[in-house]
């Protein structure tokens, strides 16, 4: 459904992709997942024929992102990092609009309103202007709106950023319904974990360049073991007596203590806690996150 | 099709949703009707007695009348088209420009956006023509009305054009102020241009809004009625570098003008990402 040859993108001398490559198959959720600034917004504006590429090829649903660019506009819906809401407009007029935009069949119009609008809890703010919602009831009533017109292709650029996790939780489930139901094809980019988690596949992306790509499930498997944080009366000294004297597969020391992989958590903390003499304060152990993974690539948090 | 619709009505919805800028716009031709009717109506009118030698029913307020309303709509379409500017920085444009409507549906849908909001406050001062012991009957009002109605798409593609290259609302302002104000008093739209330097003569006769007041002119006064002096003096019998104008090369004119403008717009939104 999507794809990715070699992509590059310039602005002058700042190099925001990085010749990068990938497909994603036709009903796939596929995410983007990267700090700030890694390009995430970069590539779907390309992919959404919304910027020029610098070199590489796109290809959306068979069409040619630079060639073809009004086939590959019918293919797809975006939902934008930014607001692009008609705000001076109530709620229905911005759906109605954006149904004659994208040729909605007339008959079914009504129904997709009221359908998107339940979707996202604003059954009630039909008729209101926009410039009076809050602003996470904007950026719920974007979500519908890029909803509306059922494309092939969705791409979501940061769609929760706002919302509070109950509302996000709640839509997704909808979002992922009517993907289910219209084989939706979709691409995510966000710098939410747990959202990250509902995609097939992630790609990883930093500094403009894709440094892995694989299911949440075996990225996090590639750590090779659970993560413990430990916090001591004094980490630096915590930090030289483990690598001293056990054996972990990383140990990383930052602001709020020490993170350590290890291969089996149970069998480890049992050894742990008797044989360490710096005084342990706080230890949570816990299942590797996305965040981890960043981490073992990179050194850096996705959010810091 | 529907998408160009769609377009044009939702900047006509928004006009009616901001009555301010409804009347905000109109005190400008009313002050003109003011000082260039009544204040030079006088003198104007003397003038055409001495022309015509004799006692002359003449109002000189009816023939500043078609040029303020031509104004009125140079005005309200080139600046309708800041919505262009103002859909840039609120992000709408992004939503039109992503979807799957055509680059030429997207010019076309703002131009004639702007021009019905423009004829509809050209249509406004029509109100004020009992004031101004101006009339018109219905057989020529339904002839300008079509006529109103090419001049402010025309228009409204020089703003189209206008904004889609130029990216701030202040650069906009300077930019139409600079282009229109010297169309508008290079039109006769307030003044007969009679015995003009040659340079300006060019001007005036490459200066589409000079056709358009022409031909409102011509469709609101009873030109046969007229003294061939003062059909004259009044700037009526106008030539394209010689060649006698007629009502129809004038028509092809702007809508050639029109035409090449959309052209260019469409080119540019082409070439747009936000
Ligand atoms: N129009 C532009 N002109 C110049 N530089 C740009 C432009 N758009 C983006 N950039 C740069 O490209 C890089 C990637 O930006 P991009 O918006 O793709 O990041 P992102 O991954 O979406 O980040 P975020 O999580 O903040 O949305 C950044 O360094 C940014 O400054
Ligand atoms: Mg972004």
């Amino acid at each position: 459904m999507i794809e990715v040859k070699e992509l590059r993108k310039s602005f002058k001398s700042l190099e925001a992709v990085k010749g990068s490559s990938f497909t994603v198959e036709e009903g796939e959720i596929f995410g983007f997942l990267g700090p700030n600034g890694a390009g995430k917004s970069t590539t779907i504006n390309i992919l959404s024929t919304m910027l020029k590429l610098t070199s590489g090829e796109v290809k959306i649903n068979g069409y040619d992102v630079t060639k073809e660019k009004n086939k590959v506009r019918e293919s797809i819906g975006i939902i934008f990092q930014e607001n692009t809401l008609d705000e001076k407009l109530t709620a229905k007029e911005n759906l109605m609009l954006h149904c004659k935009l994208y040729r909605v069949p007339k008959k079914s119009r009504k129904a997709r309103i009221d359908e998107v609008l339940a979707i996202v809890d604003l059954t009630d703010n039909l008729n209101q202007t926009v410039e009076k919602f809050s602003g996470g009831m904007k950026r719920r009533l974007e979500i519908a709106r890029g909803l509306l017109h059922y494309p092939k292709v969705l791409f979501l650029d940061e769609p929760s950023v706002g919302l509070d996790p109950q509302t996000r939780a709640h839509i997704w489930e909808y979002i992922l319904k009517l993907k289910e139901k219209e084989n939706m094809t979709m691409f995510l980019t966000t710098h939410y974990l747990d959202e990250a988690e509902i995609s097939d596949r992630i790609a990883i992306m930093d500094h403009g360049e894709i440094i892995a790509l694989d299911t949440p499930k075996r990225l996090k498997a590639q750590l090779g073991g659970d993560v413990i944080e430990l916090q001591t009366t004094d980490n630096q000294a915590a930090l030289e007596e483990i690598n001293e004297k056990f054996s972990v597969i990383e140990a990383t020391l930052h602001e709020e203590g020490i993170t350590l992989k290890v291969k089996n958590s149970d069998e480890f903390v049992s050894t742990f806690m008797k044989q360490l003499e710096t005084p342990v304060t706080g230890l949570d152990i816990r299942k590797p996150t996305l965040n981890d993974v960043f981490l073992s690539m990179t050194g850096r948090e996705i959010r810091d | 099709m529907e998408g160009m619709i769609a377009i044009w009505q939702r900047d006509v919805m928004k006009f009616f949703k901001d009555r301010a800028r409804l009347f905000g716009s109109m005190t400008m031709p009313i002050l003109l009707l003011i000082v260039f009717g009544v204040g030079m109506g006088g003198s104007m009118e003397s003038l055409m007695q001495n022309v015509a030698g004799g006692d002359l029913d003449f109002n000189y307020v009816a023939f500043i009348f078609p040029g303020i309303v031509s104004m009125t709509l140079l005005m309200t379409s080139v600046f309708s088209s800041l919505s262009i500017i103002q859909d840039r920085d609120f992000g709408y444009m992004r939503e039109i420009l992503v979807s799957p409507v055509s680059r030429v549906s997207i010019a076309l849908g703002k131009m004639l956006g702007s021009a019905t909001v423009a004829v509809m406050q050209g249509l406004l001062l029509f109100l004020l023509m009992p004031v101004l012991g101006v009339t018109i009957d219905l057989v020529s009002f339904f002839v300008l009305l079509p006529v109103m109605f090419l001049l402010a798409c025309a228009f409204a593609s020089l703003g189209l054009l206008i904004a889609s290259v130029i990216s701030s609302t202040q650069a906009f302002q300077l930019v139409v102020n600079a282009i229109v104000m010297p169309m508008i008093f290079l039109s006769g739209a307030l003044f007969p241009l009679n015995n003009m330097p040659a340079w300006i003569d060019v001007l005036v006769t490459l200066n589409p809004v000079t056709y358009g007041v022409d031909l409102m002119k011509h469709i609101m006064i009873d030109v046969d009625q007229l003294s061939r002096e003062v059909y004259v003096e009044m700037g009526l019998d106008l030539d394209f570098f010689g060649i006698p104008v007629t009502p129809l090369g004038e028509v092809l004119f702007i809508i050639g003008f029109t035409a090449v403008l959309i052209v260019l717009a469409t080119l540019s939104f082409s070439r747009a990402n936000r």
